[in-house]
């Protein structure tokens, strides 16, 4: 058990839990991306960063231990312009604003992120309906790593890679021949994880183009 | 839009889903995060396979059949027919003339009100449901070894057991949100033994698997023991302090040998010794089985040798340590328990037991028949007899899922009169007289009880289409104009019924289900029991019983004129009979069912991948496309039975479990014939010397 003080909201927590889950058990709201509960903290985005009483830097909260006598702000200022410059720079990168209802757009607001300040090259669209269930937006892969992980850790179909490097990073499902051609078992904990709707279920296409 | 979280209407896991509708339509279903058995996860039926719920076939109004064709009907026609011709044939024939089945598929209100139509409104114990044909063993043989019908411990027992042993079942197709479970445990270190004529997916994630020929489970188990008693393995404390019967079942294995056992089951002895000693030596192990043991002519046995195989080892009634049957459809474990069985009210309390009968004849102000009723085969002979004249069948279509369609089709051809309550035309409706519109999972309210005993909350998502009724809104009805007022304004009024009738379920309630269920049994004050047996079994003195069991042969086995065996199973893409799974995008990824068969014996046969070829059994006759792959042993066949144009279950005979009655789908002698008219297979010749 450790004792941990967020936002100066005293809270006692378990081993082996985290900042996150600090925050959490205070009552504290901190963005995420590519965090999943049913996934092990993966780290990649930068996206939860909180200030720490006595680091020099924001740390990533879904990674960082409790340690008995933490003093968490979440809402310090360098980590928030952190985040924000991150969800920011996904923004950038997209052809378009994210999906109403997507955990990007909806951290995006929280965040005040609206338009991007840098512009250039955004992804072209490439869709794969190839799937009856499973549809891919290629453009909208923000690469966080969830839909590997939940065909990964959750599932364990392992059908899904991440691919490219950079601008060019992106996923694929089995050797980016489509879901069908690959050992997926279409249980779609892919799409139900996705902040971005890069995966979705092809049933809510239509009602995303009418938003 | 809105959203309700309900309980998946698949297999038996028992998935928390979020329904997501806009009117009359589903518009996507999403795992609830903390659903107790799935945990923020689902499958492609229980997320996807939602689109049968508005096919343009669904039934809209109620069919009755006039001049030999089955026409639309007004409610009122529809239910004087049934009151009219079931009232003329109890006058005439008794009540036992009538008898009735309830569906694992439907709620447990649903059910319950099922088996108290057939037992108050009219008179008869001649109640049973589809879990005859698929579980029954289980709960036969769990309350002979421990006393209660399910589960002894809970899904997050595997998370927790050092190995996993499984027989008979195929999780990743059948059960997949527990495949994925098992799987996630097993990639963490549990170690895994599989024991099943093919080789399952999970095989490859395990540490040993065992095929044994199909029909010979029985030898595996008692090979097991015997190198677990032979080797110490045994846990002395636990067998001295908590069973009986251990001293028979030691001198029953002292001649089941590894040796012995290669000889019937064809497992290696080193294999076996292996398996024995990964279950022995771990501090904890859970065992997992499915169909693949119970739906043999031994499966009770079976079932009870594992509770020996358990009990011996003291890994029982803790944590990581629990016994685990994967129930087929929802409702299974459910519809069983509500007394939708012909020998027992709810609970499984025995029909003949004065007490608990007159604590039923006092609630419905009716006296009850004390003896026992049909069970679902012997409805089938008693109809062909001439003695049984009538049935309502509500969410089984048993012409195309009962063994032996061809004794199946005589009986219901013989009826006077037939009530089928569904949610599509099938097979059987085409025997009906009378057709009622009913409604899917997604369309009712109650409660399912799911594989760990969990009873959970089914919201609506969506209303019936078109006329369409609720289930438990139309078993009400039936009952009330045949004279017997139920008296309930929901399920939840049933629910609570059930619960003051049933000490086990006694404090179950619609407010206390809330998201996470209740395991029963539920105490008065709502404690709910996630682990049974932790300090006794629910037998007289608490003891679990051993059961000397030898191994006999399967009803059924391979000679000159039947070589194959044939093994019938699921795949993960459609479910049972096929009914809501065909009429989903899921047949764009699986279309037909097809024979898996070794590449030894393609070969032999001259039959190659994707060609038609002919299965003869000892009672029918099936065309089928082949696959020819490595997943199944030489000397077997195996298919699923999703598609009715199959008709897998003409190759069945009327082989069934020596205590249940549960018919022996899973050995079936059978000749397989290459059958295309452009076989694929080019049979090479043989090299000369």
């Amino acid at each position: 058990m450790s004792t941990v003080t967020v936002d100066g909201v005293e809270v006692e927590m378990e081993a082996g839990a985290t900042l996150l889950d600090a925050a959490k058990a205070a009552g504290r709201w901190v963005p995420t991306l590519c965090f999943d509960e049913r996934q092990a903290p993966f780290g990649a985005c930068r996206v939860c960063l909180v200030g720490l009483a006595d680091s020099p830097k924001p740390v990533p909260a879904c990674t960082t231990p409790c340690r008995d006598g933490m003093e968490v702000e979440t809402e310090q200022p360098a980590a928030r312009r952190v985040a924000g410059a991150v969800v920011e720079l996904a923004l950038s990168e997209l052809p378009g604003r994210p999906a109403a209802g997507t955990e990007l757009a909806r951290v995006a607001e929280r965040l005040d992120v609206t338009e991007p300040r840098w512009p250039g090259a955004v992804h072209e669209r490439r869709g794969d309906l190839r799937h009856p269930y499973l549809a891919l937006q290629h453009e909208l892969c923000i690469s966080c790593g969830r839909c590997v992980r939940a065909c990964d850790e959750v599932q364990g179909a392992f059908a899904l890679t991440a691919t490219g490097r950079g601008f060019e990073a992106n996923i694929a499902a089995g050797l980016d021949a489509g879901f069908e051609d690959s050992t997926c078992v279409s249980c779609g904990a892919c799409a139900d994880t996705c902040p971005t709707d890069a995966i979705t279920e092809i049933g809510l296409l239509p009602q995303l183009s009418e938003e | 839009m809105a959203a309700v979280t309900t309980t998946c209407g698949y297999c038996g896991v028992g998935c928390r889903l979020e329904a997501l509708a806009d009117g009359d339509r589903i518009v996507s279903i999403s795992p609830a995060l903390d659903g107790p058995a799935n945990e923020g996860h689902t499958c492609i039926k229980g997320r996807f396979a939602h689109g049968f719920t508005r096919s343009p076939d669904r039934l809209r109004t109620p069919l009755i059949r006039e001049d030999g064709e089955l026409r639309p009907a007004s409610w009122e026609q529809a239910l004087e027919r049934i009151v009219s011709e079931l009232g003329r044939i109890k006058t005439a024939h008794g009540p036992d003339a009538i008898a009735g089945l309830a569906s694992s598929r439907a709620t447990n209100e649903d059910c319950y009100a099922m088996q108290r139509l057939m037992r108050a409104a009219i008179g008869t114990n001649n109640i049973d449901n589809c879990s005859r044909v698929c579980h029954s063993p289980t709960s036969f043989a769990l309350r002979r070894s421990f006393g209660l019908s399910g589960a002894t411990g809970s899904f997050t027992d595997i998370d927790r057991a050092e190995v996993a042993l499984m027989i008979g079942v195929n999780p990743t197709q059948g059960h997949p949100v527990v495949g994925a479970r098992i799987k996630q445990a097993a990639l963490r270190g549990c170690r895994l033994i599989t024991i099943d004529p093919r080789r399952i997916e999970l095989a490859d994630y395990g540490a040993i698997h065992l095929s044994p020929r199909a029909g010979t489970n029985a030898a595996v188990v008692l090979g097991l023991c015997h190198v677990i008693r032979r080797d110490g393995l045994v846990d002395q404390e636990f067998i001295a302090a908590r069973t009986e019967g251990y001293e028979s079942l030691a001198e029953l294995l002292e001649n089941c040998t590894p040796e012995a056992t290669e000889e019937i089951t064809g497992i290696p002895a080193a294999d076996l010794e292996a398996a024995a000693h990964l279950y022995g030596e771990a501090a904890s192990a859970s065992l997992l089985w499915g169909l693949g043991v119970t739906e043999h002519k031994y499966g009770s046995e079976v079932v009870q040798l594992l509770c020996n195989l358990a009990m011996m080892t003291g890994k029982v009634g803790k944590p990581g340590s629990a016994l685990l049957p994967l129930r087929g459809q929802n409702n299974v474990q459910g519809s069983s328990d509500m007394g939708a069985l012909p020998d027992v009210y709810t609970s499984y309390r025995p029909v003949d037991d004065d007490e608990v009968a007159a604590s039923f004849e006092a609630e419905w102000g009716v006296p009850l028949s004390r003896r026992k009723g049909l069970t679902i085969p012997q409805m089938f002979d008693a109809a062909i007899a001439g003695e049984l004249k009538a049935m309502y069948v509500f969410g089984e279509d048993v012409a195309q899922t009962d063994p032996d369609t061809a004794h199946v089709a005589a009986a219901l051809e013989n009826l006077e009169f037939l009530v089928c309550q569904e949610i599509f035309e099938n097979e059987t409706t085409g025997f009906a007289d009378v057709v009622l519109p009913a409604s899917s999972f997604l369309e009712k309210e109650g409660t399912f009880t799911n594989a760990e005993r969990r009873f959970q909350a089914v919201e609506a998502a969506i209303p019936p289409p078109g006329e369409a009724r609720t289930d438990f809104e139309i078993i009400g009805e039936v009952s009330r104009r045949l004279g017997h007022e139920m008296g309930w304004e929901s399920p939840w009024d049933a629910l609570d019924e059930i619960a003051r009738l049933t000490p086990q379920y006694g404090g179950v309630s619609r407010k206390r289900l809330g998201r996470d269920g209740l395991q029963w049994p539920v105490r008065e004050d709502g404690t709910d029991s996630p682990i049974l047996y932790d300090a006794s079994f629910d037998r007289p003195g608490g003891r679990g019983h051993f059961a000397a069991l030898p191994y006999k042969a399967p009803g059924d086995s391979a000679d000159e004129e039947f070589p194959l065996i044939l093994v019938t199973g699921r795949v993960l893409q459609h479910y049972n009979a096929g009914t809501m799974t065909r009429r989903t995008a899921n047949v764009d990824l699986v279309d037909r069912d097809r024979l898996e068969i070794h590449p030894d014996d393609a070969a032999r046969l001259w039959i190659g991948d994707g060609d038609r070829v002919s299965v003869r059994s000892r009672v029918g006759h099936i065309e089928i496309e082949a696959q020819v792959n490595t997943q199944i042993e030489p000397g077997h066949v195996f298919t699923s039975f999703h598609f009715p144009e199959t008709r897998t279950n003409l190759l069945v005979g009327q082989s069934s479990d020596v205590n249940t009655s549960c018919p022996e789908y899973k050995v079936v002698a059978v000749d397989v014939r290459p059958f295309s008219e452009n076989p694929s297979f080019e049979p090479a010749l043989g090299t000369a010397g």
